[in-house]
């Protein structure tokens, strides 16, 4: 009997989902924060610069929403194939989002 | 010889980014012979990506916040200044992407990879985005360092023909 398994742990399909939103989330905050001043001012205010803000709300996002999502039982249903394509579609167009933006801005 | 705090943490930052990268392929290339035996070893790696990428995220934010603005006038004052409003925006911003994937790795190398296809995968590509991510940033870094070169040789040239 062979003792494959085609499923992730809850750990690792949560923390996945989480990679993949934050990935998206940190594109969608580098625009925002560009197009609209306020939200610059205010994130160089929360951490001396905007950048370091940045980067401390993604690991605070990365880390808050895999520990919710890795304790529910729904990311176990969700197909491990469907769970690393959104993963990789959300790096790749997040990154490549990025670099449009910046080329347009 | 005149080695500056600032020379020492931008080679570091990017020592270490290049180590966190290089590690990513050593995960990489353990999962493809992902065994009972080598499970220990893939994880030693997945914690050396997250090591070295955090490393150089400690490393560069400190010279960014307070080394890049002297440079970023200068490149903004050269013939590149997309060097900067392109390629440094872009890095700056893309490197967190790789951080989080790095810090990522450890959680999914805990599964038994050789058991696992579906483990095995999601590791593949994570180390695949991370090794792609960090060779683009890499590069970025390449070009940002041509732009402060062009605009320092331009001003030489121009203070040359006075």
């Amino acid at each position: 009997m062979s003792s494959d398994t085609v499923k992730l742990s809850r750990a690792s399909a949560g923390f996945g989902i989480s990679v993949a939103i934050t990935a998206l989330f940190n594109t969608v905050l580098a625009c925002v924060k560009d197009a609209y001043h306020p939200l610059l001012v205010i994130m160089n205010s929360i951490a001396g610069h905007n950048w370091t803000t940045q980067g401390l709300a993604d690991v605070i996002l990365f880390v808050g929403l895999g520990l919710i999502l890795s304790r529910s039982h729904a990311v176990e249903r969700i197909r491990p194939d469907r769970l690393i394509a959104f993963l990789v579609a959300a790096v790749a167009v997040a990154g490549v989002g990025l670099f449009f933006w910046y080329t347009m801005f | 010889m005149n080695v500056t705090s600032s020379d020492i943490l931008l080679l570091a930052h990017a020592t270490f980014g290049v180590l966190g990268t290089v590690s990513a392929v050593w995960v990489f290339v353990e999962t493809l012979n992902a065994q009972e035996r080598n499970a220990r070893r893939t994880r030693t790696a997945a914690w050396c990506v997250t090591i070295f990428m955090t490393a150089a995220w400690i490393v560069a934010g400190y010279w960014y916040l307070h080394f890049y603005p002297a440079e970023r006038a200068i490149i903004l004052k050269g013939p590149w200044p997309f060097a900067h409003s392109i390629f440094m925006e872009t890095k700056e911003h893309l490197f967190l992407m790789t951080l989080i994937l790095a810090f990522y790795l450890p959680v999914v190398v805990r599964e038994k990879l050789h058991a696992n296809p579906a483990a095995r995968k999601m590791t593949l590509c994570v180390a695949m985005m991370i090794v792609i991510t960090g060779l683009a940033i890499e590069g970025a870094g390449a070009v940002i360092d041509h732009g402060v070169k062009v605009a320092l040789l331009r001003s030489a040239a121009m203070g040359a023909a006075k």
